[in-house]
């Protein structure tokens, strides 16, 4: 066998490899979909199809009038677009601070930001729980965001140190010999060219946010103020466990999601792993 | 020489703009850390003060000093479940690195369509936890689950097994699917990390006859140590501290096959209403989460 072909054998192994490995992904998401046109009837009958004899579009009907669903998801905008934006603020500070300025409890700053991602969301919950009690935050939004800001702030502050640290500082003495002000050089100079770490860390501030279930569950007990995880997570729970309306809701509040980060992947993916490769 | 003074102005000018300013970052960094302050270290204070307590929060609010903490280290409970959350963790992170890494490999050659298998490839890793284990649940179920539809068809197994529900395979099914949702991440990381090694690294290898195992053992694994040093920490201190997965999927359950800490935390807190043990618990795990990351450090550390 000469080179040539071998390498021609081993790339298609790979293709093969990668090809299973990727059937692991589309066959559960696959069969979700299908499950999701189907009439209760065929969803509990076998042999199992991947296409039903009726295929029923009725499920993605009933998510909106059998299901509070529309108003879980207007919740979870708000909230989650709430902890996103007040995220985006203060670390795009806090980033820009940590990456020019060597100052008096940088590196404490920077502990705690690593710290917070040690201890379970539970060791915070329980205070929460009594702390919004006493303040009359439950089953409120402020109160919800309060508890999305606690984890999306870590994580946006260190998305945007690492994207900062990557844009040269000699800008930052350029501009301050010209005589601008600390805030100035911030605001007009160096961060219109942050702007696309900032969209990439507002974009992934939103998805833990949107993703989030413990905080919710706990916090946001009242139909009014569900978000939408918990309302999710609360069908199965239910007596008659419709299959096809759950997995017809799976899909539509996770796909906008989905193919908003694959059209954006490469930019994405590039600002979450530039810290880890640097490291 | 007229242009040295110059020079030297700038110089000492860039110089003073360095040590006169440095304090400035504070003011950069205060509303982050106000906020902080606020959302996260008092209520993880106030955590510990609720720990030292015997309490409903309500109305009952008995000081036991350290009486819970005592409690928890002398129960037969709190190991067992220890145990389980360290089976769940291991099982999950070493699964997902494996896949993850493996998966990084292979779309790291010329194979055709690779964008199109890492695009495939990250989707898991996007669907709320939630989703995910109600995709599975369904996947699960005894009757009509097409898990066990497969696996019949393949010969695997000879009857429907309700994987959920048997305190055997409850664990395991539910490490399988903490490793489909997780492993993208692991594989994304990997792969940037590949990327970033010289190539140069791998043609010298290849003049010295490394074999492609020496090649990976010698120049891709030691360029990775950062990376693999970065996920495994992060994703052990992630996953020992999971919830929504299990919790959805299995509640702990059967009797407590799959009852990780943060579950038995949960269920101690707002089902049986005992704040005070929870809330000691929580601390428990934290001290944990932090000597486990401490650990790996030195751990890894020390290879280089």
């Amino acid at each position: 066998m000469t080179l040539k072909q071998r390498r021609r054998w081993q790339l298609t192994a790979v293709f093969i490899a990668l090809a299973i490995a990727s059937a692991f992904v589309i066959v559960p998401v696959l069969w979700m979909f299908s499950t999701s046109i189907k009439t209760i009837e065929e969803m509990f009958s076998l042999p199992l199809k991947w296409i039903p004899d009726t295929v029923s579009w009725d499920a993605y009907k009933r998510i909106w009038t059998d299901y509070p669903f529309g108003q879980y998801i207007f919740n979870s905008l708000f909230v989650v677009s709430g902890a996103t934006i007040i995220s985006l603020l203060v670390s795009c500070l806090a980033g820009y601070g940590a990456s020019r300025f060597r100052f008096l409890g940088r590196t404490a700053f920077l502990t705690f930001l690593l710290i917070t991602q040690m201890f379970p969301s539970i060791m915070l919950l329980i205070p929460y729980f009594k702390l919004m009690k006493t303040l009359g935050l439950i089953n409120t939004y402020g109160g919800l965001i309060l508890a999305y800001v606690s984890f999306t702030i870590p994580l946006a502050s260190w998305l945007m140190l690492g994207y900062f640290e990557s844009i040269p500082k000699e800008l930052d003495a350029a501009a301050s010999i010209d005589g601008a002000s600390r805030f100035r050089i911030f605001w007009q100079i160096i961060m219109p060219l942050a702007l696309p770490g900032a969209a990439a860390t507002a974009i992934y501030a939103f998805i833990v946010g949107w993703n989030e279930y413990i905080f919710a569950l706990v916090l946001a007990s009242d139909v009014k103020m569900k978000t939408v995880p918990v309302g999710i997570g609360e069908l199965i729970g239910q007596y008659r466990i419709a299959w096809n309306d759950m997995m017809a809701v799976a899909l539509v509040v996770s796909i906008p999601l989905i193919a908003i980060f694959l059209y954006l992947q490469k930019y994405l993916v590039s600002s979450l792993t530039a810290g880890a490769v640097k490291g | 020489m007229v242009s040295q003074p110059e020079e030297l102005k700038s110089k000492v000018s860039s110089r003073t703009y360095i040590d006169k300013t440095q304090m400035a970052g504070l003011w950069f960094a205060l509303p982050a850390a106000l906020a902080l302050l606020v959302v996260v270290a008092y209520p993880l204070l106030y955590g510990f003060y609720i720990s030292l307590f015997e309490t409903n929060l309500l109305n009952r609010w008995d000081f036991v000093w350290f009486k819970n903490y005592a409690r928890i280290f002398t129960s037969a409970d709190f190991l067992g479940t220890i145990f389980t959350t360290l089976k769940f963790t291991t099982g999950t992170v070493a699964g997902q690195f494996f896949i993850g890494l493996t998966l990084a490999l292979l779309l790291n050659t010329k194979v055709p369509g690779r964008a199109f298998f890492r695009t495939i490839l990250i989707v898991p890793w996007l669907f709320p936890e939630v989703v995910v284990a109600l995709l599975w649940k369904w996947m699960f179920n005894p009757l009509y689950g097409l898990f066990n539809d497969v696996l019949l068809k393949l010969g695997v197994i000879a009857e429907p097994t309700s994987w959920l529900g048997s305190t055997e395979t409850a664990l395991p099914s539910v490490i399988l699917v903490a490793i489909w949702k997780g492993y993208p991440l692991v594989m994304l990381l990997m792969l940037a990390g590949l990327q970033a090694i010289p190539q140069e690294q791998y043609e010298s290898a290849e003049i010295d006859g490394a074999s492609w195992w020496q090649s990976l053992w010698f120049v891709t694994l030691p360029n990775l140590r950062n990376v693999i040093m970065i996920s495994l920490i992060l994703n052990t201190v992630w996953w020992f501290k999971h919830f929504a997965i299990i919790w959805v999927l299995t509640q702990g359950g059967p009797i407590t096959a799959t009852s990780v800490i943060s579950i038995d935390i949960y269920k101690t807190a707002f089902e049986s209403f005992r704040f005070g043990p929870a809330a000691a618990l929580a601390v428990v795990v934290f001290f944990i989460v932090f000597l486990i990351s401490i650990g790996y450090q030195k751990l890894l550390g020390e290879r280089q």
